[in-house]
């Protein structure tokens, strides 16, 4: 390529990934919070995301009203939604071996989408909101991609104040470790699984809410990030909610770096061979986890 | 150590993140004697036996057997060395029939196999059950298949973990008659063992572990009178 | 194998073989996308039926498959016959490389990697638009041979069948099943189950690459989200599931049942179908997850071998 790349080039792409980082970082700590509480590995992860990017599109075509006032109706709808879906289908796969999770939730995830397809039409929509960028010396920050940077910084930190600090969140990280320990300790091991997989809904429909203000939405959306947050999980190491964290932000540095030297198209592939790559390479996660 | 020995293990050490579980463990093991391998709970007895044949990877230490090292030797390869080992948890194979489990193991071809399949599974008196599924079979029944299992392939060096764990007083028996008849058949065999009685009736030489460390080494007479084991037991 | 069962097989094999003569073309173009689908299913019986290793992306191998025949075709004149030979070997060669370092990993993980896999695949074929068309799609010479191709199915379907039942049936089939029940266990008793877990693989890689190769010649057009669906791996999963992974005839059954009541049934009704296939694995995982052999075999007492 004949492209000559300044610092301000890479700064830019810098500012970029850690905006897209922190996205990834918080749909991804939904992830991990599925398979660290429940070895469950879930597809449906990105239809939850869809989901909530559906709530925010029509919230805001309905009512007109400030997109990002429907996080406070995306969220709990969704938490509400995760949780139901746990107490029906999930919690019948939780600690099954790999196939059952895996083809359960593949198969909520396409009855979602497609009754997404039929309530919603495949028309590409999206939400025009907050365009335009703020000029800060060289460089530009996308509006729309700052705002959902704060959101999602936000409501990550929250979650971690609430896995660190509350009872229920400790308990979780318990269970994380051990559920065999934590029910002797008295952790209501089911009602664990029931709010960990509604939190995770929740954390990734917020991610949809913030990133339908940025990309198109179709009922197909979800489907790339679930991939990117099985990477985010692969990179921190599972079963890591830090890592997750660290994990998202290296993706999205990582993937704004490549459009700089490679083709969009190639560009795309990066996550995927990264996560075959660090699989190979070191399956316990950059940060290690661990290799259960 | 000396020349002769069938296994020597010198200053093995294996550590998990920061717990130590074998620490600078140096035993040797002559060929056609019963051996026990007991300590407290934890104490890194049957860490060493996965190291012994292949399961873990050891951080220091060598591991000899007939003259040459076996450390750093996936699994299988052990096995084909002549050392062959049961485990603390049965794990036999529970969708494959009894028989099955007995041939699986062995490259021999099918009429010899068959035939000394058939001859440990009269044995053990299994031989009616030998169309059972292995998972559907009691646990003594499971425990006497991974046993005779072992034998299929006819090794030098048996490990045996806790044999007699779970174990009722009859199938006890037979095993250790068993047991003493393969020593006088000339084989080696190392027990890891919690219950006394057995440990020390079959054992000649008995290896004490605590922390990971031998503490002790002797026959059995020597072993019941050393002081460290019985505060390795009891407590300090 | 009893004879009256293989005087049954060897009528029903006639019959196959025949059918083309009375057949229309709709019904040729059914019965090959039905082989198509047995030897898929069958496949991934093989590797995740007989080891216990999940493939979650195994329709790798058939765009793989699909893409190498097509560009052979296209490129070079081959035959598409040796064309989709080639499909097999090409899989085959994917399946070496990546087979030997992802089949270390642990379950989850190897289901992930073979899942990230398939899409790498599929990038990387859009990427190099040179050679394969990239995101346009590839496509090769028109011919009019789909009774030949209904063969062609045919015997990829018989011989991954017959494949499997050798397999089953024999002692090197029990080494794989240890992989599958105790992988420890089945080391420390001498057995290399590094080797045989490629092994299996590897026979497992073959078939979809050439029903990949055949597909693309009876379609005439490929392009890489057609030939990586992850649509595809999971109905190959599902039929073989609903017959009964771990059996012989599993797959087939699961895949002439669901092929068969997916064209009749519900490709009338594209959105319901899907939402109806997404119940049926549903259905399928949580109610009866051994297939429909695996609980007759339990419930009848069935040989293993069935």
């Amino acid at each position: 390529m004949n492209v000559i790349i300044t610092p301000a080039m890479v700064g830019q792409v810098v500012i970029s990934g850690m905006l897209a980082g922190a996205l990834y970082s918080m749909v991804a700590l939904g992830l991990a919070l599925i398979f660290g509480v429940m070895r469950v590995i879930n597809i449906a992860h990105g239809t939850l995301l869809m989901l909530g990017a559906y709530t925010t599109f029509w919230w805001f075509r309905l009512l007109g009203i400030n997109p990002y006032v429907s996080l406070l109706v995306a969220l709990p709808l969704m938490f509400f939604l995760g949780m139901l879906l746990q107490r029906t289908l999930v919690t019948r796969v939780v600690n099954a071996p790999e196939l059952s999770s895996l083809l359960l939730t593949f198969g909520i995830s396409i009855a979602l989408v497609n009754m997404a397809q039929l309530a919603f039409t495949s028309d590409v929509r999206s939400v025009e909101f907050l365009t335009g960028a703020f000029l800060v010396g060289p460089f530009a920050l996308s509006k729309s991609r700052l705002v959902a940077f704060a959101f999602a910084v936000a409501i990550t930190a929250v979650a971690f104040w609430f896995l660190q600090k509350t009872k229920l969140g400790k308990a979780i990280r318990a269970t994380s470790q051990s559920s065999e320990v934590a029910m002797i300790c008295g952790v209501n091991v089911r009602r664990i699984h029931l709010f960990a997989f509604g939190i995770a809904s929740a954390l990734a429909a917020a991610g949809g809410s913030l990133v339908a203000v940025v990309v198109a939405i179709q009922p197909e959306m979800g489907q790339v990030y679930t991939f990117k947050s099985f990477l985010v999980i692969v990179l921190g190491g599972a079963g890591n909610y830090p890592g997750a964290l660290l994990g998202g932000m290296l993706l999205g540095l990582v993937e704004q770096l490549s459009s700089l030297y490679l083709t969009t198209q190639l560009s795309e592939a990066v996550a995927y061979v990264l996560l075959v790559l660090v699989l190979l390479l070191r399956p316990t996660g950059l940060l290690g986890g661990r290799a259960r | 150590m000396r020349d002769g020995d069938l296994l020597e293990i010198r200053d093995l050490t294996k550590r998990f993140g920061g717990v130590v579980a074998v620490n600078r463990c140096s035993l040797a093991l002559a060929p056609g004697k019963i051996y026990g391998l007991i300590g407290p709970n934890g104490s890194g007895k049957t860490t060493l036996f996965n190291c012994i044949t292949g399961l873990e990877r050891r951080d220091a230490g060598e591991i000899f057997f007939r003259g040459k090292r076996i450390d750093g030797l996936r699994p299988h390869q052990v096995a084909a060395c002549g050392i062959g080992r049961t485990f603390q948890i049965i794990r036999v194979f529970p969708e494959l029939t009894a028989l099955e489990n007995l041939l699986v193991v062995t490259r021999e071809p099918f009429e010899v196999a068959h035939r000394r399949a058939q001859e440990l599974l009269r044995f053990v008196t299994l031989d009616r059950l030998q169309n059972e599924y292995g998972g559907n079979l009691s646990y003594g029944q499971q425990k006497l298949l991974e046993f005779i299992r072992v034998l299929m392939r006819d090794p030098e060096l048996i490990l045996l973990d806790e044999p007699a764990a779970g174990v009722n007083r009859t199938l006890l028996n037979e095993l250790l008659a068993a047991i003493t008849r393969l020593r006088d058949q000339g084989k080696t065999i190392l027990i890891v063992e919690h219950d006394m009685k057995v440990v020390m009736g079959l054992c000649e030489r008995i290896f004490v572990l605590d922390y990971g460390e031998k503490i002790a080494e002797g026959p059995p007479a020597a072993i019941q009178g050393d002081a460290r084991v019985v505060e390795a037991y009891f407590g300090r | 194998m009893r004879w009256g069962i293989r005087a049954a097989l060897v009528v029903g094999l006639l019959l196959l073989a025949l059918y083309p003569k009375v057949a229309t073309g709709y019904g040729i173009q059914f019965m090959l996308q039905l082989f198509m689908w047995v030897a898929l299913a069958q496949s991934w019986n093989l590797i995740s039926g007989l080891t216990g290793y999940v493939s979650f992306g195994h329709v790798a191998f058939f765009g793989t498959g699909a893409y190498a025949a097509g560009i052979l075709i296209t490129r070079h004149g081959w035959h598409w016959v040796t064309g989709s030979l080639m499909g097999g070997v090409a899989a085959v060669i994917l399946a070496l490389v990546i087979g030997y370092p992802c089949l270390r990993l642990k379950g989850p993980y190897f289901a992930i990697a073979m899942l990230g896999l398939n899409e790498v695949m599929r990038v990387l074929v859009s990427y190099f638009e040179g050679l394969t068309g990239g995101g346009s799609g590839l496509s090769l010479p028109t011919l009019h041979a789909s009774r030949e191709i209904y063969y062609a199915m045919g015997m990829t379907a018989v011989g991954v069948t017959g494949l499997a039942y050798l397999i089953f049936t024999s002692r090197v089939g029990l080494r794989f099943m240890t992989i599958r029940e105790d992988e420890i266990a089945a080391e420390a008793m001498g057995i290399n189950t590094a080797r045989y877990k490629l092994y299996a693989f590897l026979l497992s890689a073959f078939a979809p690459g050439v029903v990949g190769g055949l597909y693309a010649r009876d379609q005439g057009y490929i392009e890489p989200i057609s030939v990586f669906p992850l649509l595809t791996t999971i109905t190959m999963i599902v039929m073989a599931l609903f017959g009964g992974k771990g059996t012989i005839w599993g797959p087939v059954l699961g895949a002439v049942a669901l092929f068969v009541l997916q064209e009749l049934v519900w490709a009338r009704f594209l959105y319901l179908h899907q939402i109806l296939f997404g119940a049926i694995i549903v259905v399928v995982v949580l109610l009866m997850p051994k297939g429909i052999l695996g609980i007759l075999q339990d419930r009848y007492r069935l040989p293993r071998t069935v």
